[in-house]
């Protein structure tokens, strides 16, 4: 190919691509480096000036977002590895050929994940309400002796918003684990069999390291949902149009933005600032585990 | 080492057959190679042995205990598997010490006969490498040593050198049975190559359809099959097989123009008339004799120090593939007078049975 003609195929294809590279460039580049330049203005609404780091001072001494980011902490630390193990434990136990009606329960364990948030929403909110069938259940069954509180006591609230949230993700997560369950050689447990392994041993000492970059893979993509939550936390415990309730117990870092923004008088750089400390925390939890997981 | 005694030994699923009775008595340090076409059960039949697969019917002993129902880590066995089955995130010292870890071994005990196995094997500058830095060749020997270093009873090799290329394949072939002479093991091998068979086996073992069709020492099989399938299946290039009618006290060969050699010397008379299949392989024309077949040449082949003649008569469909001794000079088109000892000449009944 002559000099001429290179140059015409590197520009056909520049062509091509270019309405993807506007696109993007408009509703994606371009905004993430204007909310990176937003965030260092103060000032409400459109009546904003350059204040240095004065929005990361406000960050120190601000309760609510303080409450915002323990919360969403929490929600992490406690819900992102339950629904692993559950997720990974799922996937054993459903890629196991023994097992009758693995395909039922699959899609079973699958279907939270495509089902519509607000149709589950208010069904969480019937089933919890305090004179809701859980509780009736947990009471027919002596569990609980008095109805509980799920969406009126700030640490039921937050169980319930983690029970929501592992009840979605886990099939999503779990069908990761069984593609690459399949990908394992059989006969490598059968030669661990044969070798005397115990099964304890062939799922901790050979499933896991074998899932390794999968788990990585999970668990990076569920802390970053994690971080971001805002759908059940703006749904399930909500009250009068206002989430995070019941106290604010649920508020979320994405839901603290949303009210930035959209319920109190608009604070656009304080929002960028509270936005880009999310992507900051990912940037950090990320890198972290891709440490953890890097093979020794 | 352990012997192993099969008896009456049956797998089914559901209704499907797939061994269907097993009779075979295995000695103490002997190489014992599972042969046949794909689905005939050998590898079944050694999964069962392995304890991979339940044993549906009949009696499984290893060094004289039934161990129908022992699990498979209890029964003193070590299977290399076709795919190597290597733990991908070990290193070789650790995929070969892997199993000896929960068999209660000290460390010291797992380093020595870890580096014992390694040394037999030549491993030793690969020990801390990963199975993806290893060739083919090496993964089979990482897959070895971890068979070794249990020390069992009984080795089984579930078709190991499929996955290697045909020079490795031979190099790999001389090792193992190198190994087997040093380790005096009893091995249970499986494989569809029938060239393996011969070149490792104490005893073949040729399976078709779930039975034994034949068992018996390499050469047994190859000058004294007891049917047409061990026939054709053991020897390469192929047994010609030809249909023969008995006349006259001589073998009319009606796909051969109707040229005739004299009946080979049988225990048993055939009468006149009797359709028989004849089998004769390439190699009983290389040394000639008193029968001969008269036959055009039409494609040879030079494989340097042997040479093979591929010939018919006239128009006929049966080929015949003939060994010739010096035959650099031919070529295709001659005519090729191929003459060889009746008394080398195998008859099989229309059955497929041999005619002694």
């Amino acid at each position: 190919m002559s000099n001429a003609e290179s140059r015409r195929g590197n520009l056909a294809g520049w062509a091509f691509i270019a309405p993807a590279m506007v696109l993007l460039g408009l509703f994606m580049v371009y905004p993430i480096f204007w909310s990176l330049w937003m965030s260092f203005q103060t000032g409400k609404g459109l009546n904003f000036k350059f204040g240095g780091l004065a929005n990361i001072i406000r960050l120190t001494k601000d309760p609510v977002f303080q409450h915002a980011l323990s919360n969403t902490m929490i929600f992490l630390v406690v819900q992102v590895p339950v629904m692993i193990v559950m997720a990974l434990l799922f996937a054993v136990a459903l890629n196991n050929p023994a097992l009758k009606g693995r395909a039922i329960l699959r899609t079973a364990i699958f279907l939270p994940c495509v089902t519509s948030l607000v149709a589950y929403s208010v069904l969480f909110k019937s089933m919890f309400a305090v004179d809701g069938v859980v509780n009736h259940t947990l009471m027919a069954l002596h569990v609980i002796s008095a109805p509980i509180g799920w969406m009126v006591e700030p640490f039921w609230a937050k169980v319930l918003i983690i029970l929501a949230i592992t009840w979605r993700w886990t099939g999503y997560n779990m069908v990761f684990y069984l593609a690459a369950l399949q990908n394992i050689d059989p006969s490598m447990y059968e030669a661990a069999r044969i070798d005397g392994v115990p099964a304890w041993a062939r799922f901790t000492r050979i499933t896991i390291p074998m899932l390794r970059p999968v788990i990585l893979f999970t668990t990076v993509l569920s802390t970053i949902g994690t971080l971001q939550l805002f759908d059940e936390v703006n749904t399930i415990t909500a009250s009068a149009g206002n989430g995070g309730m019941p106290a604010d117990s649920t508020l979320t870092l994405s839901l603290y933005i949303y009210n930035l923004l959209f319920k109190f008088v608009p604070n656009y750089g304080y929002a960028a600032t509270v936005s880009w400390l999310i992507v900051l925390i990912v940037a950090v939890l990320s890198w972290i585990q891709f440490q953890v997981a890097k093979e020794r | 080492m352990s012997g192993l005694t099969l008896k009456g030994l049956r797998k089914a699923y559901g209704a499907a057959q797939v061994i269907k009775g097993v009779d075979l008595e295995i000695l103490p340090e002997e190489f014992v190679v599972f042969v046949g076409p794909s689905g005939c059960g050998k590898s079944t039949l050694l999964r069962m042995i392995a304890g991979l697969e339940s044993i549906s019917g009949g009696d499984l002993f290893i060094g004289g205990r039934r161990v129908n129902d022992v699990d498979a880590s209890q029964r003193g066995i070590a299977m290399v598997f076709q795919s190597y089955a290597l733990y991908p995130h070990m290193t070789v010292r650790e995929n070969m010490g892997f199993a000896l870890k929960f068999a209660g071994a000290s460390k010291t005990e797992i380093t020595a006969k870890v580096d014992a196995a390694a040394a037999i094997l030549g491993l030793g500058a690969l020990m801390d490498r990963k199975p993806r830095d290893l060739s083919g060749g090496q993964r089979q020997r990482v897959a070895i040593g971890r068979a070794i270093v249990r020390e069992p009873q009984v080795f089984l090799f579930d078709e190991p050198l499929s996955n290697l290329d045909a020079e490795l394949r031979v190099h790999m072939r001389i090792e193992i049975a190198r190994l087997h002479q040093d380790l005096k093991a009893t091995i249970i091998y499986v494989t569809h190559d029938q060239i393996e068979a011969m070149t490792l086996a104490d005893k073949i073992v040729v399976l078709r359809e779930g039975r034994v069709e034949q068992t018996g020492s390499p050469l047994k099989l190859y000058d004294d099959p007891d049917n047409i399938f061990v026939a054709g299946f053991i020897g390469s290039p192929k047994m010609n097989f030809l249909s023969a009618r008995v006349q006259g006290g001589r073998l009319v060969l009606p796909e051969l123009a109707d040229q005739s050699l004299p009946l080979p010397a049988l225990q048993q008379a055939l009468p006149e008339g009797a359709q028989v299949t004849l089998g004769l392989r390439p190699d009983v024309f290389k040394r000639g004799g008193s029968a001969s077949l008269s036959l055009t040449i039409e494609i040879v082949e030079q494989l340097g120090g042997e040479t093979f003649a591929y010939a018919r008569v006239g128009g006929s469909a049966q080929i015949m593939t003939i060994a010739v001794e010096d035959g650099r000079a031919l070529r295709p088109g001659q005519a090729l007078v191929a003459s060889f000892d009746p008394a080398r000449a195998l008859l099989f009944d229309t059955d497929g049975q041999r005619l002694r």
